[in-house]
């Protein structure tokens, strides 16, 4: 129990989503699809894939080879192949039940008009041939055939095999409430065990059942009786209340108890494998690839107390060792990592602040291995004021035989914001480098303070004049 | 930067420093107030200045060339009460660079400290003269440039 814990640990709310995402739209797959032979090309697919996998991690690289290259032609056939299917699953349905719906093929066939229609025919011992495609499609295995797309209804269908009729000898396919085409070829059973009173009719029949999923009704001509053939089974049929529940089956009619049931245990069958499918691709994303990374965050100082400042600190930025999913830990963006630091308890001068796991936010699904530095020393400060003295930093030469004999300054002092341990050790602002080189005269300049640490603020506004007195050197040394 | 201390502080070993027993009436530059601690002496005179000649500040100036060679800080006291010390504190900029300890002794006294310059010694600078209680007398404030 413990282990399947530590295998989800660290799940999140958004792989919940992706699974249940991914498993509904392979479900829906599913159902759009089942019955048909693209389920059984893409579970083909799905088993050359496999196959593929166990060759990567055996090493058999012609294997793989082989695998990828099958897989890759695989796919194209399937799109070639099943287009008929997959256009008529892709165009004929609406969104509701594209998204949602449980596709009933045959279920809006009025099937008494077929029932009708079939029993005057063999009472009648006119020859039939009725095909009723279900999920599959049949165009890939019938020829020929004109299309009529007419309203089913008992004269017509009738009608399309009297004798006399140029479309009597084909099938007569039918979709829905309409009659789509008629005298059209299906392909011969090739079977041995055929009783041997079957004709071409009956064999034609099988043929088309044996391919796909569609209910062939055969109307024999010479003894007038009724046969169903649906997937290698061959129903004779006795009475119309036999014939409209073996149509009624093929329908999928949802009256019947069993049909409903078997449907409803099947979806919910794909909807737990779509489910388990995915829930297993996330496993191995999120267990079987573990990586490592290492970032380089900066930290987040908290200073409850706003007259703090960060005079210094140990180290600006902390290396994180995390570990993880690749796909996560590539999907990792800096500034979902966060280190944050509370100062509440901190004080004046140097301080150890501990870097422990409760300081680091990181996204979900990825762990933290280490911390380096897991220690860092800050040097906080209170914010003070203090009158400082301004002087003059004067630079390069005067003019020869003249010296400075006096520089005053206004204001004499000035009044800076900082630090009081950066404060402490100071008692003088200098002013930017005055150069002598063109002064001759006494005079007056205007000078900007300079203030370091840089985090100093001067509160004074006054514009700072340096008054100066130049003379004469009197005589020499 | 080589640090040349020079005290005029024992009379009986250098009886030719007598001479800056005599007032220094004139006032240069920075120094025009006279500064009294404890009552045991009053400061008449304290200047930067280029050179000391008979016993007195040459060419007194807030600003000096390294080709001058040295930079000397004179001060003067009238009178001196008893025989007390004073402090020639030397900052580049707020640095403490060095601490001369001079004697004062009475009736009056002057004295003078001095550096060598060099290049590096480029910079705005100032020097404190402190009493033996750290009382703060004057300061000079002065630059070293090319």
């Amino acid at each position: 129990m413990e282990a399947l814990f530590d295998l989800f640990s660290g799940f999140r709310w958004q792989d919940g989503l992706d699974i249940l995402l991914n498993a509904y739209i392979l479900f829906r797959l599913y159902v759009l699809f089942r019955g048909t032979n693209i389920i059984r090309a893409i579970l083909t697919i799905c088993v050359l894939w496999t196959v593929s996998q166990v060759a990567v991690s055996l090493g058999l690289i012609i294997t793989n080879w082989a695998m990828q290259g099958i897989i890759t032609v695989a796919a194209l056939i399937v799109i070639i192949v099943f287009r008929n299917e997959i256009a008529s699953v892709l165009q004929t349905k609406n969104l509701k039940s594209f998204l949602w719906g449980i596709p009933r093929y045959q279920f809006n066939t009025p099937l008494n008009i077929i029932v009708e229609s079939v029993y005057e025919l063999a009472r009648k011992k006119i020859g039939a041939l009725i095909v009723l495609p279900l999920k599959q499609g049949i165009d890939s295995v019938v020829q020929g055939g004109i299309p009529i797309r007419g309203r089913l209804s008992q004269e017509l269908l009738v009608s399309v095999f009297w004798s006399d009729n140029p479309l009597h000898d084909g099938a007569a396919i039918l979709q829905g409430e309409r009659i789509i085409s008629a005298g059209v070829i299906l392909p011969l059973s090739k079977s041995k065990d055929l009783p041997s009173f079957f004709g071409t009719r009956h064999r034609a029949a099988c043929g088309l059942a044996e391919l796909t999923d569609a209910l062939v009704i055969v109307v024999s001509e010479e003894r007038g009786e009724i046969t169903l053939f649906k997937e290698n089974q061959i129903h004779g049929v006795h009475n119309r209340l036999a014939l409209g529940k073996l149509l009624q089956e093929h329908a999928g009619d949802e009256s019947a108890p069993k049909g409903i049931r078997n449907q409803a245990i099947e979806l919910f069958a794909a909807g737990l494998i779509s489910l388990l499918c995915f829930t297993g691709i996330w496993l191995s994303f999120s267990k079987g690839m573990e990586t490592l990374a290492t970032y380089e965050v900066p930290v987040e100082f908290i200073k409850p107390d706003q007259r703090m400042e960060i005079i210094s600190s140990s180290a600006s930025n902390i290396k994180l060792q995390i570990s993880g999913a690749r796909t996560l830990i590539n999907a990792v963006k800096p500034e979902q990592i966060n280190i944050k630091l509370n100062l509440l308890q901190s004080v004046v001068g140097t301080n150890k602040l501990p870097v422990t796991r409760e300081n680091i936010m990181l996204p979900p699904g990825i762990r933290l291995k280490k911390i380096e530095p897991s220690v860092l020393e800050i040097t906080l400060d209170a914010l003070v004021e203090k009158e400082l003295f301004v002087q003059p930093h004067w630079v390069g030469t005067l003019p020869k035989g003249l010296i400075m004999t006096q520089a005053r300054v206004i204001p004499q002092k000035v009044l800076v914001t900082g630090g009081g341990l950066a404060l402490k050790e100071i008692a003088t602002i200098f002013t930017e480098q005055l150069s002598l080189s063109d002064l001759t005269e006494p005079g007056t300049i205007v000078a900007i303070p300079v203030l370091k640490p840089a985090s100093l603020r001067l509160k004074t506004t006054e514009t700072i004049r340096v008054h100066y007195l130049i003379s004469k050197k009197a005589g020499a040394r | 930067m080589k640090i040349i201390l020079t005290k005029k502080s024992n009379k009986y070993r250098i009886p030719a420093l007598l001479v800056f027993f005599m007032v220094l009436g004139v006032s240069f530059t920075t120094s025009v107030c006279p500064q009294q601690a404890n009552g045991t002496m009053v400061m008449t005179q304290a200047v930067m200045c280029e050179s000391i000649e008979t016993f007195k500040p040459l060419n007194p100036a807030v600003v000096f060339s390294i080709s001058q060679g040295e930079v000397y800080c004179f001060s003067n006291f009238d009178p001196v009460v008893q025989k007390t010390i004073v402090f020639h504190k030397w900052y580049k900029r707020d640095q403490l660079i060095f601490t001369m300890q001079l004697t004062l002794m009475p009736p009056k006294w002057s004295s003078f400290s001095r550096i060598q310059l060099r290049d590096a010694d480029k910079g705005p600078w100032r020097v404190e003269i402190r009493t033996a209680e750290d009382t703060l007398l004057q300061t000079l404030r002065f630059s070293i440039v090319d």
